[in-house]
């Protein structure tokens, strides 16, 4: 009976906790996928050292428990402040704490199982995209193969019990230890709480502004990163807490702006909210930040990894040495008789007697020099390496030199015009060019730029280069032996071994390792904070209702109470937002232009990086706005018959 | 300055029509102070929520100052009410993240007063209703009786014409009860303002001028207080409705 009365009661609440349950779904899909990610062969053979993903996902998923598991303790806490008035008439009428417990409990369990059911079907499904998105990484093909992987059920299923139980037996002590007149007034105790002002609250309020911003300048940097952590916290605490005294107080020195259009309600409504919610938007604030700084840091070393990768590796293979020139030799005999070579050339890279291009380049942008001369190429060479590579040929005019550089360079050396003498010669600016050409590494051809010259002009020597394509791919094996040989202790300097298939498969790993469970974190921490703010949002439809009820009765015309409805809403999804992106944005920037020059350029400019964390951070939280708002818009202000 | 001529309102479908209202006619003056009485389920605030354009009636018509309220289109109606209509609830119905100058100066905002003198407009207002006090005050900080008065001063801050209240007196203890109907009678005699008020209770009807008695949905009977004293007004009200048929405790 009363099971069938808390059902109903439950049942009339559920448009409020929608989104608390999709939420949870998301979630159980989420860590099944990735604990599949832990036991399925195919990817387990992509890379030796994959082992280390689950490592990382055990401990992301540690995170995430404690984070789904606030959620879900959080949710149910409001639940049952929500629900109090109704369990308080179910003890006056003669049921027991204990026996109202278990009801709430097991209401919960109920919900929380069929969301992991839910969960677990739909994160099959996602583990199949993740699995095709890996595979493609590492350049393997992917066919659909149903499958549910039992390991990844169970610690799915470990992982749930560990979020509820720890929930629920709060839940369970709190209602065990209430008294009837607790609850019938829980919800009332909550109200009283609205009004809180002071002029402490509004030295907070300026002390707080001033630690976020000292905090925000201190976080990028190594050695004050952990300090200004710290201020970012007490900021955001600081401030959310202050906000709803230092708003009024603004207000109160100014009725004139106060009473202005919708100023009026919009502000109050949400100083109101924050007077009592002040805590959890400041708590909510920080997961947002974290949101952002995990996606960049994602997005970062994603670019960074695969940017490198391109670099490295324009030829299938590529050892760059220091030595003489049979130090080749070993990987000429072994070359020869393992790997099906199409073409090669081994060259030298030579020093000019000056600096000026280095100078000139070091003058103008940050560049981190490994020779302190300009190095240069034999024309021969460059214009045999680019067929190697299907590059369009170049022609040299005569007295003039090329520069083959990495594409950040060339808006400035595009305005270098001045000659440059090697062997004696004057050779003059003759064109750019900037395709992949392994020149990340200083073994490679040149660092970061070459100058490329006449054959006579070069005499002195750098280092040497076997460059090669190859019909297939170079592997693992193949790889191993070349580098048994570059790592021989008997050879006097370190080479430089660099194989196309290699550095895809590294970035591959790299990006599965670092931008997957910063991925990951950041889709539970946004679905997680969003769904609290929607769930505390939607809880207010009555309340809501009523207040415009009122408003119409009042003469508010529709379109004004649209505009105010948007108005507060609009804020009160802008405000745990605006500090995070004040915080990310420059965190990510600073991230971004803090590697190697050249390496971030382009469509992965710290520039676009934060572009797409932005866009990828309000495309989840823009669903569960548009979501919530669809639902109070429709509960608040129907439509008209 | 307000003629209700005629008018009916049915509610249900077809097969279960209810009546809640059947052929009622009055006019109420300017500056009068009009009570409407009756039982549970006589019509009272079905005939309240009609003159206040929230509901529209069946049949018959509705004049404000000579305009038919009920041929408004519905984008003009929220101005009407804004502009003519001022409202007092019986649970106060003030919004409880506003403190009470905010309240007040809601209406006038509503009514895209001048912000600048908004709040000077308040604080006149709640000097002639007692309340200068408790202007910083939230709604749940005051007392049922300074709720009520808020809300009167709310329902009159933009100079609306006719003040509808809505059983004002019925979350009141007596003393509070008392004493605001001491301010709507200065708001009446002082102000000028026209009061049209439904109660059940008869000691709240004795403050009024005239009194009009429902009862399913037709007036039933018309008292006018003339020059007779409080008490005896009072007296005639409580046998008119022990004619009605009313329980005392619809009574007091």
């Amino acid at each position: 009976m009363f099971f069938k009365l808390s059902l109903r009661n439950a049942k009339r609440q559920a448009r409020d906790y929608l989104v608390y349950f999709v939420t949870l779904v998301m979630a159980s899909a989420l860590m099944y996928s990735f604990n599949s990610l832990i036991f399925l062969e195919d990817v387990q053979m992509l890379a030796k050292n994959i082992a280390s993903l689950s490592v990382i996902i055990v401990f992301a998923s540690i995170v995430v428990v404690c984070i789904i598991g606030w959620l879900v303790s959080y949710t149910t806490r409001f639940m049952l402040q929500r629900r109090s008035r109704e369990f308080g008439i179910y003890l006056l009428i003669g049921l027991e704490n204990e026996q109202a417990a278990r009801l709430f409990v097991l209401e919960n369990l109920a919900v929380g199982g069929f969301a992991l059911v839910m969960g677990i079907l739909s994160g099959c499904f996602l583990f199949q995209a993740m699995r095709a998105i890996i595979l493609t990484l590492f350049g393997m093909s992917y066919a659909f193969v149903f499958s549910i992987s039992l390991r990844a059920f169970l610690l799915t299923v470990v992982y749930f019990v560990l979020i509820y139980l720890s929930a629920q037996r709060k839940c369970r002590r709190r209602i065990r230890s209430m008294k009837i007149y607790d609850l019938l007034y829980l919800e009332k105790q909550n109200e009283e709480a609205v009004i809180q002002t002071g002029k402490k609250r509004r030295k907070i309020f300026a002390a707080s502004i001033a630690l976020g911003v000292i905090g925000t300048i201190l976080l990028p940097m190594k050695s004050t990163g952990i300090l200004g952590a710290g201020f970012l916290i007490v900021f955001l605490y600081g401030f959310f807490l202050s906000f709803a005294s230092g708003v009024p107080a603004f207000f109160a020195q100014r009725p004139a702006l106060k009473y202005r259009g919708q100023t009026l309600l919009i502000f109050r409504t949400l100083t109101a909210k924050l007077a009592t919610v002040g805590t959890l938007m400041a708590t909510i604030s920080l997961l947002f930040t974290a949101v952002l700084i995990s996606e960049g840091c994602g997005q970062c070393f994603h670019a960074l990894f695969w940017n490198r990768a391109r670099q490295n590796a324009s030829f299938d293979l590529f050892i760059g040495i220091e030595g003489e020139l049979q130090e080749h030799t070993p990987y000429l005999d072994y070359i020869d008789n393992n790997i099906p070579v199409t073409a090669s050339r081994i060259y030298n890279i030579y020093l000019s007697s000056d600096a000026p291009v280095l100078r000139y380049i070091q003058s103008h942008t940050k560049y981190y020099a490994y020779y302190d001369k300009d190095t240069l190429m034999k024309f021969s060479d460059y214009a045999a390496l680019r067929d190697m590579l299907g590059y369009p040929p170049v022609t040299l005019a005569k007295d003039t030199y090329l520069i083959h550089c990495m594409p950040f360079l060339k808006n400035i050396l595009q305005d270098y015009d001045k000659p440059i003498h090697p062997g004696g010669s004057a050779l003059t600016p003759g064109g750019i060019y900037t395709e992949p050409f392994n020149q990340f590494q200083s073994s490679g051809n040149g660092h970061q730029y070459i100058l490329v010259v006449p054959d006579e002009v070069v005499s002195q020597t750098s280092h040497r280069i076997y460059a090669a394509q190859t019909s297939e791919p170079v592997n693992d094996a193949q790889f191993e032996a070349l580098e048994q040989i570059q790592l021989d202790g008997s050879r006097p300097d370190y080479d430089w071994l660099s194989v196309k298939s290699r550095e895809e498969a590294e970035a591959a790993f790299s990006t599965v390792i670092f931008a997957f469970p910063l991925y990951y974190l950041a889709l539970i921490l946004t679905m997680t904070a969003a769904a609290i703010l929607t769930v505390q949002q939607l809880a207010e439809t009555d309340r809501y209702q009523k207040q415009f009820a009122l408003l119409g009765k009042l003469g508010m015309s529709r379109p004004e109470m649209t505009r105010a409805l948007r108005g507060q809403f609009t804020i009160y999804y802008a405000m745990p937002a605006v500090p995070p992106v004040l915080i990310g944005v420059p965190f990510i920037c600073h991230l971004g232009n803090s590697v190697e020059p050249g390496t971030l350029t382009g469509p992965a400019s710290p520039l676009y990086i934060v572009s797409g964390t932005l866009a990828l951070f309000f495309a989840i939280y823009g669903i569960y706005i548009l979501l919530a708002y669809i639902s109070l818009k429709k509960n608040v202000l129907p439509e008209p018959e | 300055m307000l003629e209700v001529k005629n008018i009916e309102k049915y509610y249900g479908n077809k097969n279960n029509v209810t009546k809640a209202l059947d052929r009622i006619s009055f006019d109420v003056a300017d500056g009068e102070f009009i009570a409407i009485m009756g039982a549970s389920g006589s019509g009272k605030t079905t005939l309240l929520n009609c003159i206040s354009t929230i509901d529209a009636v069946s049949a018959g018509e509705i004049l404000l100052d000579g305009e038919n309220i009920d041929k408004l289109p519905a984008g003009e109606l929220a101005r009407f009410r804004r502009e003519r209509l001022g409202f007092v609830f019986q649970d106060f119905n003030l919004l409880d993240t506003l403190n009470i100058e905010e309240n007040i100066g809601l209406a006038l905002a509503l009514n895209h007063a001048d912000p600048r003198l908004v709040k000077d407009k308040v604080e006149q207002i709640a000097e002639k209703l007692e309340i200068s006090d408790i202007l910083e005050k939230f709604p749940s900080q005051i007392s049922g009786g300074q709720k009520q008065r808020a809300a009167c001063a709310r329902a009159m801050a933009a100079g609306q014409s006719l003040l509808l209240a809505d059983e004002p007196t019925g979350a009141l203890d007596s003393k509070a009860s008392k004493n605001l109907l001491e301010i709507m009678t200065h708001i009446n005699q002082d102000m000028h303002a026209t009061i049209l008020m439904v109660t059940h209770d008869a000691y709240s009807a004795g403050y009024a001028k005239r009194v009009l008695f429902l009862k399913d949905g037709r007036i039933f009977n018309e008292l006018l207080r003339g020059g007779r004293s409080r008490s005896v007004f009072y007296h005639e009200i409580l046998d008119i409705l022990a004619l009605l048929g009313g329980d005392i405790s619809d009574v007091f």
